[in-house]
C-alpha cells in the first residue's frame, strides 16, 4: 500500500504542507471551489468557542461533520452568500480574511494520522469600512489522514478563544 | 448643555435615522428604554441548574449577575461591588461556591441575594456603617415558563400583563419550561441595537434579502404577524408556515438545515418580548436571543440555543446540526441580517428618514406575515418610554386612559 512507503518525516511534512494549503486556498476566495479537496471522505470541519468546549455544552459555531456539510459550505458562499453568483449582484460585504499561523506543531500517531496544531489569527479586511478587521484568533487541532496517500484533513478543530465573536463569517476560518 | 431634540416627523412610518447616531440620546435610551418600565429578557433557568450557578450579562448598560441562589430562586444583582464600583464577576459564566461573590479589591463578600455579608477589617469604619446598607442592587425577577426577565422600575407590571397575549406564543416555544440548554454563541453586530430588533418586526425583507430561501424556493404559506399589547409595549408575534423539507429545491447535499421534525407542521415563531428578548422555535431551532446594546454602533447578540428534556438522542443531534448553521454568527440566514443592518448604520449618517411602507394601509394588527407595518408600533413603544410619544393618535394614547 502505499501509505506505507511514506515515511514518518514525509509524511510530517505532508501534513505541515496540507495546513500551508488550507490557508492559501481559505485566504482567496475565487479558490474557495478547491477547500473540500482538502477533506477525506469521512471529515469534519468544527468551529466552537473556548468557552462552550471547557464547559462541555455542545453548541458549536459551524458544525460541518460530514463531506456533504462541507461542500455545503462553498454552496452556501457561491449560491446564498453572492447572492446567485453574479458579481455585480453581489450585496453583501465581500470580505478579504488575511491567515496569520503559527506556531505549528505536528504529531505523529500511533495509526498513520499526523495530529496538527497551530495558533492562528484571522484578520479580514471589507469593502465596507476602512479598518481592517481581527475576525477570529484561536488555534487549530486538526487530524490529518493518508487514505490514499494524498494527505487530507479527517478533523479540523477550530477553537476560538473569544467568547465574543466580533463579526458574523461565512468563509471557512 | 441641554439635550438636542430629536424631531420625529408627524407621520409614524417615517424613522429619523438622526436615532442611531446621536451618542447623547444612546445614554439616554440605557436609562429611559432598558431600566424603565420593560420587562428585559436576561436568560433560561436551563442555563442555571444548580445552586450557585450565574452567568453574567447586560440590562442595557447596566452589567448584572443572573444567579440560582439558595431555594432555587433566581436573583438578577448588579454587577458593581457597592464599595468602590469594582466589577464583581468576570467571565461568562460558573457557579459561586460557599463564600458568595466575593470583590479582589477590599475582600468584601454578598451572598446569592446580593446582601453584603463580609468585610475586611472592618475597624476604624464609621460607627454608623451597617452592612445592610451596602448591599447589590438587585432587579425584579420574574419568570414566565423558565425564561428570566428583569426589570429595574417598581412600576413595570407584572410580567404576566406585560406580556398580554404573546404568551399564547412563548408557550408554544418555551413548552413547559423543560428545556435542555446547549450553549451560547456571542457576536457583535455592528448596528444600533433599534435597527436589531426593528429587523424582526420586519416581514418585508424576509424574500428579499435571505437569498439562501430564494435558492431553495422556501416560501410562507401564510402566516401572520401580531403585535401583542400593542398599545402599551408592542411585542411582535410572526407566525408563518415554511414549504416543507421535500418540496424544496434541495441545493445543498444536506438539507437538514430547513428541515422540521419535532414539530407537526412547519409553523415557526419568531417573537420579540420588547424591547430586547427574541424567542423562536425556527425549524427545529429552539432559541432565545439577549440583546445588548454596547455603543450606538455596536451590539451584542447572545444566540442561545436549547433542546427539549424529552429530546432523543438523534433530535438532540440534528437540533445542533440546525441551529447555529442558520441562526448564529455563522448562520446562512443571520449573515444577510448583520450585513443588511451594518449597511443602513453606515448611512445613518446621511440624516433623511427611513421609511415603513408595506402594509401601512391598516392601522392595526394583525398584519400579513410579508408586512413590515409591524415596525411602526415598535418604536411607538419606544417613544412612549423616551417621553416623545408620536403626536398621531393611536387608541391606546388617544386619552392617556389605557
Amino acid at each position: 500500500m502505499l501509505t506505507e512507503r511514506v515515511d514518518a518525516s514525509a509524511r510530517r511534512q505532508a501534513a505541515l504542507d496540507l495546513l500551508t494549503r488550507y490557508v492559501r486556498v481559505v485566504d482567496d476566495a475565487r479558490r474557495i471551489g478547491e477547500w473540500p479537496d482538502l477533506f477525506a471522505q469521512e471529515a469534519e470541519y468544527i468551529v466552537v468557542t473556548r468557552e462552550n468546549h471547557e464547559r462541555g455544552l455542545p453548541v458549536a459555531v459551524v458544525r460541518d461533520d460530514s463531506k456533504d456539510r462541507i461542500a455545503d459550505r462553498v454552496t452556501v458562499i457561491r449560491e446564498f452568500w453572492g447572492a446567485g453568483g453574479r458579481p455585480e449582484d453581489r450585496h453583501y460585504n465581500e470580505p478579504w480574511p488575511r491567515h496569520v499561523v503559527g506556531p505549528v506543531w505536528a504529531e505523529l500517531a500511533a495509526s498513520d494520522d499526523v495530529a496538527v496544531g497551530a495558533h492562528f489569527v484571522v484578520y479580514q479586511t471589507v469593502q465596507i469600512t476602512e479598518s481592517p478587521r481581527l475576525l477570529a484568533i484561536g488555534e487549530y487541532q486538526d487530524i490529518v489522514t493518508f487514505a490514499d496517500g494524498e494527505p487530507r484533513f479527517r478533523a479540523k478543530k477550530v477553537i476560538l478563544d473569544t467568547p465574543v465573536l466580533q463579526d458574523v463569517f461565512v468563509y471557512p476560518l | 448643555m441641554p439635550q438636542r431634540a430629536i424631531l420625529w416627523p408627524l407621520e409614524d412610518n417615517r424613522i429619523p435615522r438622526e436615532i442611531f447616531t446621536d451618542p447623547d440620546l444612546f445614554r439616554t435610551e440605557m436609562d429611559a428604554v432598558f431600566t424603565g418600565q420593560v420587562w428585559v429578557l436576561v436568560g433560561h433557568e436551563a442555563e442555571l441548574p444548580n445552586t450557585g450557578d450565574y452567568k453574567t450579562i447586560a440590562i442595557g448598560s447596566v452589567p448584572v449577575i443572573v444567579v440560582r441562589g439558595a431555594q432555587g430562586r433566581v436573583s438578577v444583582l448588579v454587577n458593581a461591588c457597592a464599595h468602590r464600583g469594582t466589577r464583581l464577576v468576570e467571565g461568562p459564566a460558573g457557579n459561586v461556591q460557599r463564600g458568595g461573590f466575593r470583590c479582589i479589591y477590599h475582600m468584601w463578600t454578598y451572598d446569592t441575594d446580593g446582601h453584603l455579608i463580609a468585610v475586611s477589617l472592618p475597624e476604624d469604619f464609621p460607627a454608623e456603617f451597617r452592612k445592610e446598607d451596602y448591599g447589590l442592587p438587585r432587579a425584579r425577577v420574574e419568570t414566565y415558563r423558565g425564561a428570566i426577565f428583569a426589570t429595574f422600575s417598581d412600576e413595570t407590571p407584572p410580567l404576566r400583563e406585560y406580556l398580554a397575549e404573546l404568551t399564547d406564543g412563548l408557550d408554544r416555544v418555551l413548552g413547559e419550561g423543560d428545556l435542555r440548554y446547549l450553549g451560547s454563541i456571542k457576536v457583535v453586530f455592528h448596528t444600533n441595537w433599534k435597527l436589531y430588533v426593528e429587523n424582526i418586526y420586519d416581514g418585508y425583507h424576509v424574500t428579499a434579502l435571505h437569498t439562501g430561501f430564494q435558492v431553495v424556493r422556501l416560501r410562507s404559506h401564510g402566516g401572520e404577524r401580531l403585535v401583542p399589547n400593542y398599545e402599551r409595549n408592542g411585542h411582535l408575534w410572526g407566525r408563518s408556515r415554511s414549504t416543507p423539507v421535500e418540496q424544496l429545491t434541495p441545493a445543498l447535499r444536506d438539507m437538514s438545515l430547513f428541515d422540521t421534525r419535532t414539530k407537526p407542521t412547519t409553523d415557526h415563531n419568531m417573537m420579540v418580548v420588547f424591547p430586547s428578548g427574541v424567542v423562536t422555535d425556527y425549524f427545529d431551532t429552539i432559541q432565545l436571543r439577549y440583546v445588548a446594546p454596547l455603543a450606538l454602533d455596536r451590539t451584542l447578540i447572545e444566540f442561545t440555543f436549547f433542546g427539549r428534556a424529552s429530546d432523543s438522542e438523534e433530535i438532540l443531534h440534528h437540533r445542533l446540526r440546525q441551529g447555529p448553521q442558520v441562526l448564529g454568527p455563522a448562520g446562512a440566514i443571520t449573515l444577510e441580517d448583520a450585513a443588511a443592518l451594518e449597511r443602513v448604520q453606515l448611512s445613518a449618517v446621511a440624516r433623511g428618514e427611513n421609511v415603513v411602507l408595506k402594509g401601512t394601509a391598516k392601522r392595526f394588527p394583525p398584519y400579513r406575515h410579508v408586512d413590515e407595518a409591524p415596525i411602526r408600533h415598535f418604536y411607538h413603544a419606544y417613544r412612549r418610554l423616551m417621553g416623545q410619544a408620536n403626536a398621531v393618535q393611536e387608541p391606546g394614547d388617544a386619552d392617556g386612559a389605557r
